[in-house]
């Protein structure tokens, strides 16, 4: 599994949580390019993303992500 | 006095923590439950007068024979009601029309039915107690993605409201208690981030215990209680007044 593939599936989840199919997802953005997104939604995206890859975040993750590239390399780490 | 208590999601984890709290020897205590009933089986073993019934609230018929069953064991002068199907995080677009239907049958549906059975025979032995278990989400601002739940526990804070104010005269009090997330098998189905974050959000710095929410269950249930009727006590730790 790549950063580029887990990039896209990211994009693909952020898209249906958010209800937006214009949603492009970069390493760099952050909440701040997403309207709504929010500490609650950030704790959907990370149980949807831990369901889709079968893994764990823990509590700390919901504020210590900087920005999606972090989130992909959490979801690296976590499933290596 | 003897008391018959019906506890209706009675066999859960705060249900049969506040069985343990209220029951008293010559007490007679109905638990409804449905599922895996074999605590409150054990509960009842140990504690003479203890019935457990199965019964699935979302089945009108089998609310009706529930009724039945309980009126032949002996009529309730305390009825707590508190089940509720556990809560879907979904945002509004995933609404689930069917799920909801079923979780306001359990919720709302049965507790009108069995108040229409018991609270009125209460009112003519100038004597009940009725509570409802709702959630502080009904408090000021709730959180987002729980519109179902939310608004099954807001009929019943309303439905308890107007009963409170219908018998007051009667001897009979109607009140809620309002929990924040309290930590039990209720939240299996949860997702683990979410339970987490709301214990660091909590004041407190930690979710609710049933240890926290008996004992003003059973206040509201008792006897010194008797001027408090149509109150939502909050039980928070902080989060929301």
């Amino acid at each position: 599994m790549t950063a580029e593939q887990v990039l896209k599936e990211l994009e693909e989840i952020f898209r249906d949580n958010f209800d937006d199919d214009d949603i492009v997802l970069t390493r760099e953005t952050t909440a701040d390019d997403i309207e709504d997104w929010d500490s609650l939604e950030q704790i959907n995206l990370l149980t949807t993303i831990g369901k889709k890859y079968g893994i764990k975040f823990s509590i700390d993750d919901v504020s210590s992500l900087a920005n999606v590239g972090d989130m992909v390399d959490l979801v690296l780490r976590l499933k290596a | 006095m003897a008391r018959t208590i019906l506890i209706v999601g009675g066999t859960g984890d705060l249900g049969l923590a506040l069985a343990q709290a209220m029951y008293a020897a010559g007490d007679t205590l109905i638990l409804q439950g449905i599922g895996d009933l074999s605590t409150a089986q054990a509960f009842a073993a140990r504690c003479p007068g203890t019935h457990v019934l199965a019964c699935d609230l979302t089945d009108e018929a089998a609310v009706a024979a529930f009724i039945e069953q309980v009126k032949a064991i002996g009529m309730p002068d305390h009825l707590v009601h508190l089940p509720a199907l556990p809560v879907v995080n979904a945002k509004f677009k995933n609404f689930d029309e069917e799920r909801f239907e079923r979780d306001f049958a359990v919720q709302v549906r049965s507790a009108l039915r069995i108040c229409k059975a018991f609270v009125p025979v209460m009112a003519k032995a100038k004597y009940g107690r009725v509570l409802f278990v709702l959630t502080s989400y009904i408090m000021g601002v709730p959180p987002k993605n729980v519109t179902a739940y939310v608004t099954s526990k807001g009929a019943l804070e309303a439905m308890a409201r107007s009963l409170a104010i219908e018998y007051a005269a009667n001897g009979v009090t109607v009140n809620c208690v309002a929990p924040s997330m309290i930590e039990t098998g209720f939240l299996a189905d949860t997702s683990s981030l979410i339970v987490e974050a709301a214990a660091k959000a909590n004041p407190m710095g930690r979710n609710a215990t049933v240890a926290d929410v008996v004992p003003a269950m059973c206040f509201l249930l008792s006897e010194e209680a008797r001027y408090i009727t149509g109150a939502t006590l909050p039980i928070t730790g902080g989060s929301q007044m």
